[in-house]
Parts: C-alpha cells; structure tokens; sequence
C-alpha cells in the first residue's frame, strides 16, 4: 500500500463526459443534412467547395500550430466545423482556390492570431466569406441554380430571391421566375429549399432540423436564435418589408443557428446574448433594406460580434445579491 | 465508421442531457409562495453527476465495535484551536474529554474508545494537512471502573435553552455535512427562525448514509428535529430529501406521525427536492424549500432558517438522550476499487488501514487510482490509507482508475455551461477571466467570495478547465488583499 502513488488532485473528482471533441461533432453532425442536401442540389461543384474548405481549414490549423510550436488542436474538430460552416455559406460555384484561400484566412487570421479556439473575437467562418466577398465581389455574388428546376440553366446568371427583391421586382415575379404559381406556394418551396443560394442555407427545414437538434442536445441554447430570427421578423415588419420572406430568404435560419450561436463570438451571459441577437437582426434588416447588400447577415454577426466584451458585462444578479448600500441623500430619511 | 461512432457519441448526450433539459425547463420557473404545497423543488442551476449510490444504497448500517487503535485530530472544527487535556500514558474512558480551550467558536473533543493514550503528535489528517492527533490504543479499564465517560441524559423539553446549548457544546457537535461548524454556536442565532431544515438531501453521488439514516432510524431525525426546533424556536420542521430517496419517506413519515412532540403540536413535515447537485448546499436548500436566497456574505438565520445534517441531529439527540458525545459516526465506504461497498459506524480516529488490515474493508488493489475523503464532488483526495474517520467524514470513496478520470486542461471554448450550471450565479467562465488576469476587484464585482465552491462548473466544463480550484486559490488572495488594504488603511 504504502509503495504506490494514488492521485492527487483537487475536487471535484468525477467529470462530464461532454467534452469538446463531442460538442464540435455534434455541431457536424446537426449540418450534415443541410450539406447533403446542397450537394444534392448543386451536384458535385458543391461537394467540392465542402470538401476542399474543410481541407485547407485543418492542413491550416495543423501547420499554423505546428510552426508556431503550440500543442495540437486538431483533434477538438473546431477547424472541421469552421470548414464546413464556411462552405456552407458560399455560392456552389465559387472556385476551389478561392475556397481555401477563404478557409486559410478564416483559420490562420480569424482565429490563430488571436490565440486560437475560444479566444478569437470574430466568427472564423464569416470572416472568411467577408474576405472572399470584398476580395472576390463578383465569384462570391453570382448563384447556381439548383438542378430540375426547368429554369435557364445558365450557371452564373442565377440570382437569390433577395437579389431579386433588392432589384425592385415583385414578390409576384420573383415567384414566378422561381416556378412558383402564387406566393403561398413560392413560401412553402422557400421553406423545402428549392430555390438558389449559398449550399447550405437553401432549406429552412433542414438547418431548423440541425438546430433543434443542437437545441435539443444542449449544445445550443435558445436565447441567440430566438432573438434574431424574432427581431428580424419585428424589424422587417416595422420597415415594411415581408416578415415571412425575410425569415425564409438569405441566412438568417441558418445565422441565427448555427453562426450566431459560435461560443467564442457571442456574450456568455443571458442578457448579453439577447441583445446580441436582437442587434443582429436588426442590423440584418437594415442592410438588406438600406444597405449595398442583398444580404446583410453575415456583417450583422460580425458588427455585434465587437460588442460581446462588452454584452459579457450584463450578467445575471448573483445567488443573494445585496445591491451595494447607497449613499444617503441628505433630504431623505437615514439609510442603515 | 467515423459517422457512426459519431451517433453513438450523440445518443448517449441525447440520454445524457434529456433529464438535464427537463430540470432547466423546470427551474426556470423558479416559485414563490405557498409553502404548504407537496410540490417537488429544487433550485436554479446545478449539474447531474452520476449518483452510484445502487453500490452501498441497500446495505444496513454496520456497526464496528474493536479497533485497533484510534487517532482522533485535535481540531476537527471550524473556529479556534483546542488544546489537549491528557497526557501520554494516561487512561482514557470512552466519552471523556480529552481536548477543550474557553471560547465561543471551539468544542471539545473526547475520546472515542476507551484505551491508553500512546502519543500526542501530528498526523495527516482527512484534509490533506498535518494536525496534532492524539493516539489511543484500545484497553480495558482497571477493576471496577466503567469504560464509559458519560453525560447524564438530559430531557430536551423540560430544560433552559441555556442547558440545551451547553450540552449541545459538551457533547463536541459539530456539522456532520462537511463544513466542522460548532452546533452550538448554529443553534444560538441572533434572529427569529421560521424553518429548522434537516438536510437529507445528501446529493453527493456515491454516499448513501444519510439514506440508511432515514431508512434505519427515522424516529432519531424527527426527535432531533424537534430538539432543534425547542432550541432555536423555530415554528416549522422541514425533513429534506431528495427524488432518488423516496423510498426512505414512508419510514420517515410514520415516524413523524408516531413522535411525541408532533402529536403535541409541534409542525414537522417532509419536503421533496430533485435529484440534482448541489441540492444539499445549504444556500441551495433554503432556496429550494422557501424560496429565499441567503443574503451575500449573510448567514442561513438572516432569511429565518437553520440546517443540519440528519447526521448532526442524530448526534444531539444521542448528547440529549443517552448523554453521548459525538464519538462515533456513521459514513459510507464504496467507490470502483471496494469491493465491499457499505455503511459503517465507526469510532471517530479509526484509521482507514485499519479498516483494510481487519478486512472489514476490501479493496481491489490492482484498480485503486484515488482515496477520497468526503464525497466525489467535494471531498478531499488524500494520499494514503492511515487518515482517521473525523467527526466531518460523510464517506471515504476508493476509485478505481476508470473511474479517478484525469484530463488536461484545455482553451475555455466559452460554451457557457457553467454559467448555466453555477448554483450562485457568479459566471465561472468570466470570474476565471477575471481570476487569470489578475482583476481581483473585478473578481470579487462578479462574485468570487460567493462561490461556494461545490464545483459544478468544473464538472461540467468540456475542456475540463481547473474552475473551482482557481476559485479556491482566488478567494484566498482576495482575502488576503483585502487584508493589506485594512492595514494599509489603518
């Protein structure tokens, strides 16, 4: 007894088992039908961009550390999720080289620079589509259109329906142009995915699918999505846009699921996390609205991502606070 | 393949965190109100460590009688040092004081076995720490002596509060949940009580004595209840146990509807919590049971309420009844390396080894990674088998390697949990920032001296980042901060 060495360490002595490791997996795993679906409608241009962003995000994240002499990361799958959420908000026909430029810069300058997983202050993969979209305008705003639709299959006229609304069309043309026979029926197809756009954002029902999912493993929580997706429909409405066509067109599901909640970038506290979500959509609306963009989520992640540190200020009351005692104003009566 | 060890992985966090779901939809609601309802309560926040409490859960109290020796530390409170009343050779009967000092914060300590006092010297102790110990060997006593030290039996309800408070301190009680804190001094509070609250709750996993307590001697927890009751004033009893011990309710409520004092009138009532950790922190109980959050810096009297472990009132009702002292408790031995997990009572001072060395204590040498004094979430682990049982001991857990997990800390990846799981609210993940950049005012804004340590975050925490141990060190600079700022000032 006395010649072996028990353990030493302070409590507590037993462990979750939800590890990091697992929450990135489980990440992966809510978008993988949303990655299904996208190759399925773009076909294998699409599965490029997936698999080449992943690609270029791991060999980055692996060399970055290597050179730098840190300990490796790879194994957590952050830079696997970072790839994949990337891709997924691409054009299908974006160039492979631009995609792993895109994943590189997300990688390495989003979120190595700043120390890594956890301590980087913007959203990696929304950083590496803002760096395509400035560096690239051109490649990262023109759209496929999904395969069968019996529309022009011309691959790089295609717009999205917000580009098309932003052009001053109807919502009655914009349907039709999407094959569409009255509005009710251009919403539900909205809502199935059968319309162009970035790969993984088409189907409102499969990125709602994933994000219930997190929601319901607990690896997400309410309070991010709930906040965007009702502040743009509030705010799309004040501004006399169509509230239901807001949610269902561009990003925004999947922003407010899957971008919007990045632990890194968003406020830890409740407090801070709604009004991080209520800047998003509102600042979403106004680009779309005001702005130059068609689509406004990605800088709207990216603007209230700035102002985390300081959401991360509005905590909740502490167990048995005892608001500090006031100073006595001379008037009033005696404080204790 | 990769794919599919990945569902595997994700159906067993979906079985994981579907109960947690529930509980954090439950609590949100948090209640305010009638307090009459049989409702099931809990408080906001906590964690759901596996319990393992099937391993010792069924079998009866033992009782151990002969020990080879004893080695009983001289300080096992919180408050001031005592000193040793015996010398070395001395004769010792079983009950008789062997250390006291003057002072409010202090009890005294008395011998739990009657025997020869062999050394006076320090030893390590359940708290990591080497502390004066007096040694006893076990001996009979000369011809036509008693080997019992003890006090006449005192009724509860016919003497003075002042009577009942000076026995309570003669008898060495102290709370048996952990903390060491002197019962007197608890039971003597300054302002009016509304709730005397007998923790039951017992929600660190793998410890079932408080369990066996409920089940075994019911009649001894409602009779404490009522002493305490008497004591302090108190209107309303509250015997507190939580989900995963419902069995245990029918015993203890036929013994409260069968005690004295409740036909008399006296209110003693069972309240039901979840299961969920820490539901047998103090603050948490109280919350739980009134609804009330214990002030900030405050004390469980300053929202009408005080808490003692079923263990503690076990012990005063002994004090009272049969003129006891504390030299003896009841603990549970179990963890992935016993192979004979049980519920004992043993002297206080016996040693561990000991217990190994007569078999009373099996273990399985080959997987024992870790000994842990107290329970897995808080208790204290320890370095060897020869540390006493002390009056504090709620249960010694002998790990086995699969089960001692130790992981190396990684980057916080600021999911948030726990903030989600902290019992105080204090934001762990940001208090560390705090803690880390050295901000200790901004440390002790968010709520370090709050924590109370009970480390759920750090259980939680998916990068198994070392929260409640920064707390610890954290807490102790502030302290020591604030100090120099007062001097400094003066």
């Amino acid at each position: 007894m006395s010649d072996r060495k028990l353990l030493l360490s302070s409590s507590p002595h037993v462990f979750s088992p939800v590890d990091t490791p697992r929450i990135m997996l489980s990440v992966v795993i809510a978008l993988m039908p949303a990655t299904a679906y996208g190759i399925y409608l773009y076909g294998l241009p699409a599965l490029g961009v997936v698999v080449t962003s992943i690609a270029a995000a791991v060999v980055s994240e692996f060399l970055f550390r290597k050179l730098i002499k840190a300990s490796m990361t790879v194994g957590d799958f952050s830079a696997v999720v970072s790839g994949l959420l990337l891709a997924l908000i691409l054009p299908p026909s974006t160039p492979l080289w631009m995609v792993a430029l895109g994943a590189i810069f997300a990688i390495v300058i989003a979120k190595e620079f700043f120390g890594g997983l956890g301590a980087n202050p913007f959203n990696p993969a929304l950083i590496g589509r803002a760096f395509l979209l400035m560096s690239f305008p051109a490649a990262i705003t023109s759209w496929s259109m999904p395969k069968g639709l019996g529309l022009p299959a011309d691959a790089l006229s295609a717009a999205t329906p917000l580009n098309l609304l932003k052009q001053g069309n109807a919502l009655a043309d914009v349907a039709k142009y999407f094959g569409a026979s009255d509005t009710g029926a251009f919403y539900r197809q909205l809502f199935m995915g059968y319309r162009s756009g970035s790969i993984g954002e088409s189907s409102i029902l499969l990125v709602l699918l994933g994000g219930l999912f997190l929601l319901g493993i607990g690896v997400i929580q309410w309070i991010v999505p709930v906040s965007v997706l009702a502040s743009t429909f509030v705010f799309s409405w004040l501004l006399g846009m169509d509230p239901v066509l807001g949610l269902l067109t561009g990003g925004i599901v999947f922003g407010a699921f899957f971008m919007a909640t990045d632990y890194a970038t968003r406020p830890l506290t409740p407090y801070g996390q709604a009004i991080f979500g209520i800047g998003i959509g509102l600042i979403t609306v106004l680009i779309r609205k005001f702005g130059g963009y068609p689509e406004g989520v990605t800088y709207a992640i990216l603007i209230m991502n700035i102002l985390t540190p300081f959401l991360n200020k509005l905590r909740v009351k502490k167990y048995g606070f005892v608001p500090p005692p006031k100073p006595a104003k001379p008037s009033k009566e005696a404080t204790k | 393949m990769v794919i599919w060890g990945g569902f595997v992985i994700i159906f067993q966090h979906i079985a994981s965190n579907a109960k947690k779901l529930v509980f954090s939809a439950e609590s949100a609601l948090i209640f305010k109100g009638d307090l009459s309802t049989m409702s099931i309560r809990t408080f906001k926040g906590g964690a759901h460590p596996p319990e393992r409490k099937d391993r010792s859960g069924g079998k009866p109290i033992e009782r151990l009688t002969s020990v080879p020796q004893v080695v009983i530390p001289v300080n096992q409170h919180f408050g001031a040092p005592i000193q040793p009343l015996v010398k070395v050779g001395e004769f010792v009967k079983a009950g008789q004081k062997i250390a006291d000092a003057e002072g409010r914060m202090t009890v005294p300590l008395h011998a739990s076995v009657a025997g020869v006092v062999k050394k006076i010297e320090p030893r390590m102790q359940s708290n990591n720490t080497e502390g004066l110990c007096i040694v006893i060997e076990p001996k009979d006593p000369p011809e036509g002596e008693s080997a019992q030290d003890f006090m006449p039996p005192l009724d509860p309800f016919a003497c003075t509060k002042e009577e009942a408070l000076a026995r309570i301190r003669a008898a060495g009680i102290v709370g048996m949940g952990g903390a060491g804190f002197p019962a007197h001094v608890k039971l003597a509070p300054t302002k009016p009580i509304s709730y005397v609250i007998a923790n039951a709750a017992e929600c660190e996993p793998y410890l079932t004595i408080d369990e066996r307590t409920l089940i075994e001697t019911p009649e001894k927890i409602v009779d404490g209840v009522a002493i305490v009751m008497k004591t302090v004033n108190a209107p309303e009893g509250v015997i507190a146990i939580e989900e995963n011990k419902k069995h245990a309710i029918p015993y203890v409520q036929k013994a409260i509807d069968q005690s004295p004092q409740v036909k008399a009138g006296m209110k003693i009532r069972i309240q039901e919590l979840k299961t969920k950790y820490p539901q047998g922190g103090e603050k948490m109980l109280i919350t739980a049971i009134t609804g009330k959050q214990v002030p900030s810096g405050g004390l469980p009297m300053d929202v009408g309420c005080v808490v003692s472990n079923v263990g503690t009132l076990c012990a005063i009702v002994d004090a009272f009844r049969e003129g006891k002292p504390l030299i003896e408790r009841g603990f549970t031995v179990t963890g992935g390396a016993c192979k004979t997990p049980k519920n004992l009572v043993a002297p206080i001072g016996t040693l561990i080894s000991d217990l190994v060395k007569a078999n009373v204590v099996e273990t399985d040498e080959e997987s024992l990674a870790k000994v842990i004094f107290g329970g897995p979430m808080m208790g204290v682990a320890v370095p060897s088998y020869e540390i006493p049982v002390q009056k504090n001991t709620s249960g010694v857990l002998l790990m086995s390697k699969e089960e001692a997990m130790q992981y190396e800390e990684e980057t916080c990846i600021r999911c948030g949990r726990c903030i989600r799981a902290c019992p105080t609210a204090v934001s762990p993940a940001l208090l560390a920032i705090a803690i880390e950049s050295g901000n200790y005012a901004e440390a002790e804004k968010i709520g370090l001296l709050d924590c109370i340590e009970c480390g759920s975050c750090s259980f939680v925490c998916p990068a198994h980042r070392h929260l409640v141990q920064r707390f610890r060190v954290g807490k102790q600079v502030l302290r020591a901060l604030k100090q120099k700022e007062a001097q400094n000032v003066r």
